[in-house]
């Protein structure tokens, strides 16, 4: 059974204009001890949907349809006292900047255990979170340390302990590289491969670097304009993109810059979710545009192991 | 932590050198002294206000009277009041403890009311309540205190809940402790009441948009992502950050116990410090302008100190760096 299942989901921000539509029939799923990348440039929606997950989104912003079952379990329907439950028990979060997302005036180790759920023992818990901060790589002396005595990278393996110290099923994983340099980076990410296996969670990974993503992950998620307009396996991705957004942001890559050429760019702009075109949200800066494009929003349809929403392969829903 | 606290409190010792030295010098510019009036009358000659001059150190350069003072200070002698001919302390001792006592009491009362209804408006925020407060506090905001000082002179007035001005009633002197006591703070009431509607605005407002800041910091979503209950959310996450900026307001407070309260203590005609001071200052009396301005300046000094010692109890980020 999947972990994680997301259907049709739909989320709107409440603006002096009106509601504004900022996640349009988003489905994803991650099975057991899957890595999903979510992969998009910034503003498409990628915390959105992670948050929407977690149901912390901002006060102005909510779930409009959909379902989201965890484990079999619609979270959509659940209220506070539940969720309550479920944050930091069954899915937990890591953020972008460990520095901001640690509270300065507490202990690491007193926000680790202010997380440890079901234990009651205060011995115990002190245990629970020696023993977490082992498994990250920590010394059990970083209990008593705040936060900024610590390096960017020892708080981002403070914020993973705190995330995996309930052996949950779930973890999203919010660009947790994005504020670290590229060693430290690398030592996260190896990092969350071995807890990975051994805690047995899944991990829905955020990220805006695909090439990141492709080592990490085993399938990917392309989102553009609220939308997921691919899902692949991260072996084919590279070789074989299908939407033409994945095909230009993997031409775009730093990696595939040869000395002497212009640095390469999407064309345009990423869309402002009040005046998304209409059709394919990417349709103004497709090089493939149809003019169908601009008059109906492609659906899903599945291609080869793939799924992905272009009329590049034909305009019928399948399954 | 104990050389933070050492090294600060050092520090406060050139700070008060500098301060009465520089506002000697200032109290100083203006041309004449406590003895010009004197020479408009025709009865005194000019030996006798040379005389006295020479006898009050006038005659000598303002450094010098500075360091005369100074000396004296150090043996707890503040000087002769020039217009009253009593030592300034013996002039300031029963006003500076009718100050103190307004002080503290509004601001004790102004923070016990303005810090649990700016957090209680933080977290409605957007909502009614918080609406209808703000709206409130932008009202007491916009009136001065001394207006309000008199709207509560009129309307007790007119009810005679409360004795008006003074310290004490009339049977003071039979009364006992205990009562002495009662009669001491319905006198305090009105006087601390004014001084505490007019402070409440301006601090519930500073509390409230601290609270809010903090509400939207990306440690708050750490919290609430781990599952935490609001209350400790609010209470713990975000109050204990929120806290750290009052504190330093809480020590500028403490500076403005000698001359926050004057302009109500005009009008409602408690016997303070206020008038003492202003008229000390009109009519050129150097010592006990001087002894005021060193106490303000002692209290200011170790308002600051009693804030910073206390931020670094607070903020580790302060503590340990």
């Amino acid at each position: 059974m999947n972990i994680l299942e997301i259907k049709n989901l739909e989320v709107s921000v409440k603006t002096i204009d009106g509601n504004v539509k900022i996640l349009r029939d988003v489905n994803l799923s991650i099975g057991e001890n899957e890595v999903v990348g979510l992969v998009g440039e910034s503003g498409c929606g990628k915390t959105m949907t992670a948050r929407s997950i977690m149901k912390l989104l901002p006060e102005n912003t909510k779930i409009d349809k959909g379902e989201i079952f965890l484990q079999g379990e619609d979270i959509v329907k659940k209220d506070e006292r539940e969720m309550r439950k479920i944050r930091g028990g069954k899915i937990s979060m890591i953020f972008q900047e460990p520095s901001s997302y640690l509270n300065p005036v507490f202990t690491v180790g007193s926000q680790i255990e202010e997380a440890v759920k079901g234990i009651r023992d205060k011995r115990e818990r002190r245990e629970r979170v020696y023993k977490i901060l082992e498994e990250v790589g920590l010394d059990r002396s970083i209990y008593f340390r705040y936060p900024h005595q610590l390096s960017g990278g020892m708080q981002q393996r403070v914020m993973i302990g705190m995330a995996l110290v309930n052996n949950p099923s779930l973890l999203i994983a919010d660009e947790p590289t994005t504020a670290l340099d590229i060693t430290t980076a690398h030592m996260i990410i190896e990092l969350l491969k071995k807890l990975m296996n051994s805690h047995r969670v899944s991990i829905l990974f955020i990220t805006h670097d695909i090439s990141l993503s492709v080592y990490f992950s085993h399938r990917i998620a392309v989102m553009y304009g609220g939308k997921i307009v691919e899902i692949s396996h991260s072996s084919e991705i590279f070789k074989n993109p299908l939407h033409p957004y994945t095909e230009r942001l993997i031409a775009c890559l730093p990696e595939r810059y040869r000395k002497g050429e212009k640095i390469k760019a999407i064309e345009g702009e990423v869309p402002d979710f009040k005046s998304l075109p209409p059709g394919c949200p990417f349709n103004p800066r497709c090089p493939y545009k149809m003019k169908i494009c601009e008059e109906r929003e492609p659906e899903e349809r599945k291609v080869g192991k793939s799924i992905v929403r272009c009329f590049k392969y034909g305009n019928t829903v399948e399954n | 932590m104990r050389r933070y606290v050492i090294n600060r409190v050092l520090q406060v010792i050139p700070l008060i050198f500098g301060m009465t030295f520089i506002s000697f010098l200032i109290i100083h510019l203006p041309p004449g002294d406590p003895f010009s009036k004197l020479q408009m009358d025709p009865q005194i000659s000019r030996e006798t206000i040379q005389q006295m001059r020479k006898l009050f150190g006038l005659d000598k350069p303002v450094v010098v009277q500075y360091f005369y003072w100074i000396k004296n200070v150090f043996t707890f002698n503040l000087g002769t009041s020039f217009s009253y001919h009593v030592p300034v302390s013996f002039l300031i001792k029963q006003k500076l403890k009718n100050t103190i006592a307004l002080s503290v009491f509004s601001i004790f009362l102004t923070w016990f009311i303005s810090i649990p209804l700016g957090i209680f408006a933080a977290i409605k925020n957007g909502k009614w309540e918080e609406k209808f407060l703000s709206f409130i506090a932008y009202i007491g905001i916009s009136i001065p205190s001394f207006f309000i000082a008199m709207l509560i002179v009129f309307f007790v007035a007119k009810t005679a809940i409360l004795p008006i001005g003074g310290t004490t009633s009339i049977f003071y002197k039979s009364a006992t402790g205990f009562e002495k006591f009662i009669d001491y703070l319905k006198h305090l009431l009105i006087p601390g009441i004014s001084l505490t509607l007019a402070g409440i605005g301006s601090l519930f407002r500073l509390m409230k948009n601290n609270f809010l800041e903090c509400l939207n910091s990306p440690y708050v979503i750490t919290a609430k992502a781990k599952g935490l209950s609001m209350s400790k959310v609010y209470y713990k996450h975000t109050l204990r950050n929120a806290i750290n900026p009052m504190i330093t307001i809480f020590g500028y407070e403490l500076s403005g116990i000698l001359s926050g309260a004057a302009l109500v203590e005009i009008v409602t005609n408690w016997p303070g410090m206020g008038r003492l001071i202003l008229e000390a200052v009109l009519s050129q009396d150097f010592y006990l302008v001087m002894a005021s301005l060193l106490i303000g300046g002692i209290l200011l000094v170790t308002g600051n100190l009693i804030a910073d010692i206390l931020i670094a109890f607070a903020d580790p980020r302060v503590r340990l760096r």
